[in-house]
């Protein structure tokens, strides 16, 4: 039995033999310092056609063969980490990334028809695999998001390694510039611009609104995407300009900063962040009080009026007062306060309601009202509108009616 | 002259035997000691001329042979033959050579027969525990051999053999293997007694059983069976006997010799058979239904049958607290885990998914492997190899010296292979984690499985990256699943699922949760605790810690 | 020593194996199909398949419980004749065969697209069979160990993603919990109940029970988990990414554990560590319809071991796995032959039992 059991072993141990020379490749080992990590890649527009197409060489099709696409041709600049640069572990070199900015990344630009067709040509000028697993920063310049995003969406949804934990962004300006910045904080400058919108959201100034989100976002049929609009200021530092929100694939338009805290407010998302300024004499400027929202709900009630959805939004607001700007009013008193809540009350409905207008005239519903109807009414939808190009263009007419109720609990550490 | 021929003839006789046995195909005998298994059934003449000879031709040329003749009370001529330096001199002279030559008073002035004088000896004038009237000359040179003293009188048919055996042995000190903080300090010895005696002093039990017999064809080792009747499963005593007894060897000079007998797959890395130099442990063995095998020579006690979890629980788990002791049996889990699974997870991390770590650790490692010449497994590979020689060295090395070096071999080696851009610092942290978890699991054979099965699982990480560590992982799995102790499944209670074993796995539960004895040992009585739902009285009769 | 009985798997134990079994590969993709099939009310689909899986399984079992000594190749000769019998049983071989390379190709692309890329499908495809062929060697005692030691393997992880995508979770994607009469519900509810076709394993479980009176008890565990899990990931990868964008995606759960960190960061993305993971999943499933394949051509031969089986199957399955040439094809193929299979798992055993029913035929117990 026991010689047995020793030629059984044997035999399989043949057997695993004969597979020994198939699994001794080592297909996909590839070093982590062999890899050209790309932190964030930018998409602009190729400035000049021409130089463009002399610049591109023959790497993934002939030259001639391919015309220019309609949206014309595009210039893709990447980040890429430089190993060694970094060192291991906190530490002194905190100061030092500081005063050589720039040496922890590579920033190469290239041009190409498509994005992937671009990154073809990349890897013909860099001798490491790019690879994609930590690209935490999409930044795409207002040009292209205005013609078409589809080529940019699909590439990255089809590249498996690209997480959808990443922040896709629009730039005011060149995309470019924002991977060439070098903000003093981070020794990374895509990490500066990732812990900007992270911080955002923890701080309740920018809604969770990662690659991934947005892919989903614009594929609901009674929703549209949106994305952060950046740009970068002198110091290399980069400001949130508000949302910028879809129409299918393009980009439409772009809301203010302090807009955000209305698409938050209407979504009714916490933790709030925004401060407002409240003046409670139109011709008295020292009756002006900041507020500090502390938490925002959002009730949202649909019904259908005259063939058409019908929204109606509460929204409350608690706040903190934060400053006064003047001696204009006395906050013993508790009817200033229950003032200052009405006066924010006013403002807010009209603000609240200016955006929802601006989102309509876009026919982008960013907020997902859409969705909602297909939710809770689903037999309406499937008569009246059923795609998404349909919502696009009832979103027009739907009508909305909102209420604001401002709460203002605290006061800080003084009296008055 | 007559004996030398009839010496020849049997020798023949007995290789022909032999050769046709070896035709037969029939459990073939060593025939170790020639000259002994010639005399066998052979018995005594009374001639001590011709003992003399028999003795002579056998181990009489062996110079620490003593041959002592003497008068019994003066008249009848008799010879003793011992080994003289495993005897103790004291016990010869005392006990044996004084009541044999000088009768004593109410004897004296009766005439003594013969015929009358082994009955005289035995009840009336021996004054040692340990006599008996043999004929066998087989069984005498035996006893010679094993230390006895064999006192032969000349027309007798039968000699004496009195026990005067004494090896020196060390004494009973801690185990240096199983060093507990909480719990005995008493460890076995080399010698068979001693170690009975410290498990029977713990286990005053009418049903503490132990059965002896002779192993080794040539060593003669003595081997005892130690189990509790009426909870031993009969079934693994029965399948034990039957291992045993195929056993052929000329030799059993450690239990790790049985132990590769008595094991069920012996082309596993994993071991089936317990090993332990505590006799509480061995106690405790028992009680839950386990049966132990000590081997005479051997200060290691084997435990079966032998299940995977208790190679990572120690003494301590059921001498301390139990909240505290299942934390640290859950970290020792780890460990065995890290020692098992980490370098090939870093490999293929590195190497293939660096996307799972943060970015900003990803970025900072690749800077730490910049100057790295090598690919990840194979700096891994180097790094551990040199580890395993670094160990191996440590345990060879004088003690004085030995401690000294691990640390600076360690610390030196490691910080040099950075320095020299041959390993990257990540690595060597990688390295010292998975070396201290091999520390940490109580039992050195099952971590040096886990740390040899290291090797095929860096090389599948290399190969494959996390896919292969699974792949690797799984055929692991598979083979533990199918791996057996004496008909018990290795992942008991585990799998199969034992609710009262469950128990005693992960965690250890309070002792007095666990009442009855662990179902897959199969014990005839299964309950282990009678618990009143009371206020624990200390006399509680059988709460005895249950130790592994 | 080998002190096995032949009675000797538990109600439990045959609940994990049948867990074990039915969840597979095909979770990676199931959201899809059911996204596919009716949007936001993809749960109730799943649930509705689960429901018509467990009909078919409850069939297997009545059949199992009615000849508890034997398996279905055995008694199928019994209630209709040698030779339709055997006929039977070929095609249930010949369907499970079809069936293990399948789920090996399938996993073998999900691996070379999503983690192993330039590793050819031909070797991740051999290395997952191998594993299931040796491990098929085993014997039923064996086999019945490594699925309950991998069950809680397959809870967790799955558990863990739905857990930590709640985090993203959007109640308004699952509704309209009811699906629309513009849906293909029927044809997605098949495909569904196609998924839970490795469960027919349970009747080679049943002749070595302890109880098989209790195998339909084993067998409602088993689909109630399994359907359990099945709901919650689809739930989970529904409410996170919503129908649309799943329809988009062609493995909805990957990329779920692609959009899940786990706390504190210490992985970021969990998509190649919860591959890794499904290694076992997809190899306990493997290994059931292996041995079933092995078990039932061993049975339907009179031979007494099924490991010769093993490895003669092996070349087989592998050049069928390697038939399908690409992503799109495979899933063609795989959703045909889980839906024709359906007449092989679910329709052919309640032939049987209605026969064995109006023939009075059933072994002694």
């Amino acid at each position: 039995m026991k010689s047995m059991a020793a030629r059984r072993s044997l035999q399989l141990f043949g057997v695993l033999l004969l597979f020994v020379p198939v699994l001794s490749g080592c297909w996909d080992r590839l070093e982590i310092d062999d890899r050209a990590v790309v932190l964030g890649v930018s998409i602009d527009e190729a400035e000049n056609e021409e130089a463009a197409r002399k610049e591109e060489n023959e790497v993934s099709h002939v030259r001639g063969s391919l015309p220019p696409p309609k949206e014309g041709m595009v210039k893709v600049g990447v980040q890429i980490a430089l190993p060694g640069q970094i060192p291991l572990g906190p530490g002194e070199a905190g100061g030092s990334a500081g005063s050589s900015p720039n040496r922890t990344v590579w920033v190469i630009h290239v041009v190409g028809h498509s994005i992937n067709d671009a990154f073809m040509n990349l890897q013909q000028q860099v001798s490491s695999k790019l690879f994609f697993g930590h690209l935490r920063i999409i930044v795409i310049s207002e040009e292209v998001a205005k013609k078409d995003m589809s080529n940019i969406n699909d590439f990255f949804r089809r590249n498996a390694e690209v997480r959808r934990m990443a922040w896709m962004m629009v730039s005011k300006g060149k995309a470019f510039a924002l991977m060439n910045a070098a903000p003093r904080l981070e020794r990374i400058p895509t990490l500066y611009l990732m812990s900007t919108l992270d911080n955002a959201i923890k701080m309740g100034k920018f809604p969770k609104d990662y690659l991934g989100q947005y892919w989903s976002n614009s594929s609901k049929k009674g929703q549209e995407g949106f994305l952060p609009y950046v740009d970068i200021k002198e110091q290399d530092n980069v400001e949130i300009q508000g949302l910028a929100y879809f129409c299918g694939e393009r980009l439409v338009g772009v809301t203010k900063p302090m807009e955000i805290s209305g698409f938050l407010g209407l979504r009714g998302i916490n933790p709030a962040g925004y401060r407002a300024v409240v003046l409670l004499d139109k011709d008295d400027l020292t009756t002006a009080v900041m507020t500090n929202v502390t938490h925002r709900h959002s009730k949202i009630d649909l019904s259908i009026k005259d063939g058409k959805p019908y929204f109606k939004i509460k929204v409350e607001l608690e706040a903190n007062l934060a400053e006064k700007m003047g001696h204009g009013i006395s906050l013993e008193d508790p009817a200033s306060i229950a003032m200052i809540e009405r006066k924010q009350e006013e403002g807010s409905v009209q603000f609240y309601k200016n955006i929802i207008a601006k989102t309509q005239s876009k026919s982008s519903d960013i907020f997902g009202f859409g969705e909602m109807v297909r939710a809770k009414k689903p037999g309406y939808w499937h008569q009246y509108v059923g795609s998404k190009e349909k919502w696009q263009e009832m979103y027009k007419q739907t009508t909305f009616d909102i209420e604001v109720a401002v709460r203002i609990r605290r006061i800080g550490m003084k009296a008055i | 002259m007559l004996q030398t021929a009839i010496k020849g003839g049997d020798r023949m006789k007995l290789i022909k035997g032999y050769r046709r046995t070896k035709q037969q195909k029939q459990p073939k005998k060593l025939p170790a000691n020639h000259t002994l298994a010639e005399f066998e059934g052979k018995k005594l003449s009374g001639s001590l001329q011709e003992l003399e000879g028999i003795i002579d031709s056998t181990v009489g040329k062996s110079a620490d042979l003593a041959i002592r003749k003497l008068h019994v009370f003066g008249r009848f001529p008799a010879v003793m033959y011992s080994f003289s330096h495993m005897v103790q001199q004291a016990v010869v002279n005392e006990d044996i050579l004084k009541p044999f030559m000088h009768a004593p008073m109410h004897l004296q002035g009766r005439s003594i027969e013969l015929a009358q004088l082994p009955d005289i000896l035995l009840y009336e004038t021996l004054y040692h525990g340990e006599v008996q009237l043999q004929g066998g000359i087989d069984l005498l040179i035996r006893a010679i051999l094993g230390g006895d003293t064999v006192v032969a009188v000349e027309g007798m048919k039968e000699a004496f053999i009195i026990g005067t055996r004494s090896v020196e042995k060390r004494s009973i000190e801690q185990p240096a293997t199983e060093q507990v903080i909480r719990g005995p300090r008493e460890g076995f010895i080399e010698s068979l007694g001693t170690n009975l005696a410290l498990i029977r002093y713990r286990l005053q039990s009418t049903e503490l059983r132990i059965d002896s017999r002779e192993m080794g064809s040539r060593s003669k080792s003595k081997i005892a069976i130690c189990y509790m009747d009426g909870i031993t499963d009969p079934e693994v005593l029965k399948e034990l006997d039957r291992r045993l007894s195929e056993v052929e060897i000329d030799g059993i000079l450690d239990s790790g010799y049985l132990e590769q007998f008595i094991e069920d797959n012996k082309w596993s890395p994993f071991p089936q058979v317990q090993y332990t130099e505590r006799p509480d442990k061995v106690a405790a063995n028992l009680l839950e239904g386990r049966v132990a095998i000590l081997v005479d020579g051997s200060p290691l006690a084997l435990v079966i049958p032998t299940v995977f979890g208790q190679f990572y629980q120690t003494v301590e788990d059921y001498t301390e607290r139990f909240l505290l002791m299942s934390a640290i049996r859950l970290a020792r889990l780890v460990a065995l885990i890290f020692s098992l699974v980490f370098p090939s997870l870093y490999v293929a991390i590195i190497s293939f998914n660096p996307e799972l770590i943060p970015t900003e650790f990803a970025v900072a490692v690749a800077g730490g492997r910049a100057g790295v010449p090598f690919p990840a497994v194979i700096e891994v590979l180097i790094m551990e190899v040199s580890m395993e020689v670094l160990r191996e060295a440590t345990i060879r090395l004088p003690q004085q010296v030995g401690g000294a070096l691990s640390i600076v071999g360690v610390l030196v080696i490691g910080q040099a292979a950075v320095a020299a851009g041959f390993a990257s610092p990540i690595t060597v942290v990688i390295i010292a984690l998975t070396t201290i978890g091999s520390f940490a699991t109580p039992a050195y054979n099952a971590a040096l499985a886990l740390r040899l099965l290291r090797f095929p699982l860096i090389i599948m990480a290399g190969i494959f990256g996390l896919y292969g560590i699974m792949v690797g992982l799984i055929v692991i799995a598979n083979h533990v699943l199918s791996l057996k102790s004496f008909g018990v499944p290795y992942l008991s209670p585990l799998v199969p699922g034992d609710k009262e074993g469950m128990k005693d796995l992960l965690i250890r539960a309070p002792i007095k949760w666990m009442k009855n004895r662990p179902a897959f040992l199969h014990p005839q009585d299964n309950i282990k605790l009678h618990v009143e739902d009371q206020a624990p009285s200390p006399s509680t009769g059988e709460t005895s810690p249950e130790k592994r | 020593m080998d002190n096995t009985q032949t009675r000797q798997i538990t109600v439990l134990q045959t609940a994990a194996i049948l867990v074990s079994t039915i969840i597979g590969v095909g979770v990676l993709s199931l959201p899809l199909f059911a996204a596919r099939a009716a949007e936001s009310a993809a749960p109730i689909i799943t649930l509705i398949g689960s429901v018509i899986a467990f009909f078919g399984l409850a069939l297997v079992t009545w059949l199992g419980i009615r000849f508890p000594d034997h398996t279905i190749i055995e008694y199928s000769e019994q209630i209709i004749g040698k030779w339709l019998g055997r006929l039977g049983s070929v095609f249930i071989i010949a369907f499970f065969a079809v069936l293990t390379s399948l789920t090996a190709r399938e996993f073998g692309e999900v691996v070379v697209t999503a983690v192993l890329k330039t590793t050819p499908v031909e070797v991740t495809v051999i290395v997952m069979l191998m594993l299931a062929a040796i491990s098929a060697r085993k014997s039923l005692t064996t086999f019945a160990y490594i699925h309950n030691f991998y069950f809680p393997l397959l809870l967790v992880p799955c558990l863990m993603i739905a857990i930590l995508s709640l985090n993203n979770a959007e109640i308004i994607n699952l509704q309209p919990i009811i699906w629309s009469p513009a849906n293909h519900v029927f044809v997605g509810v098949l495909t569904i109940a196609a998924l839970f076709q490795g469960s027919f394993i349970l009747t080679l479980i049943i002749p070595s029970m302890k109880q098989p009176k209790k195998a339909m008890k084993a067998s409602l565990y088993g689909i109630l988990i399994a359907g359990g899990l099945y709901i919650v990931i689809v739930a989970a990868s529904v409410s996170v990414f919503g129908s649309e964008e799943i329809k988009k995606l062609l493995w909805p759960t990957l990329e779920l554990a692609k959009a899940t960190n786990l706390p504190a960061n210490i992985l970021e993305r969990l998509d190649a560590a919860f591959l890794a993971v499904w290694v076992t999943a997809v190899f306990t499933t493997l290994l059931s319809s292996y041995f079933l394949t092995a078990y039932a051509m061993k049975q339907l031969f009179r031979l007494r071991e099924h490991r010769v089986f093993s490895f003669i199957l092996f070349p087989f399955i592998f050049f069928m796995a390697m038939v399908p040439q690409n992503v799109t094809q495979l899933y063609g193929i795989i959703e045909m032959v889980g839906r024709y299979g359906l007449i092989i798992t679910i329709a052919y055993p309640a032939l049987l039992l209605l026969l064995a029913m109006i023939r009075k035929k059933r072994g002694q117990m």
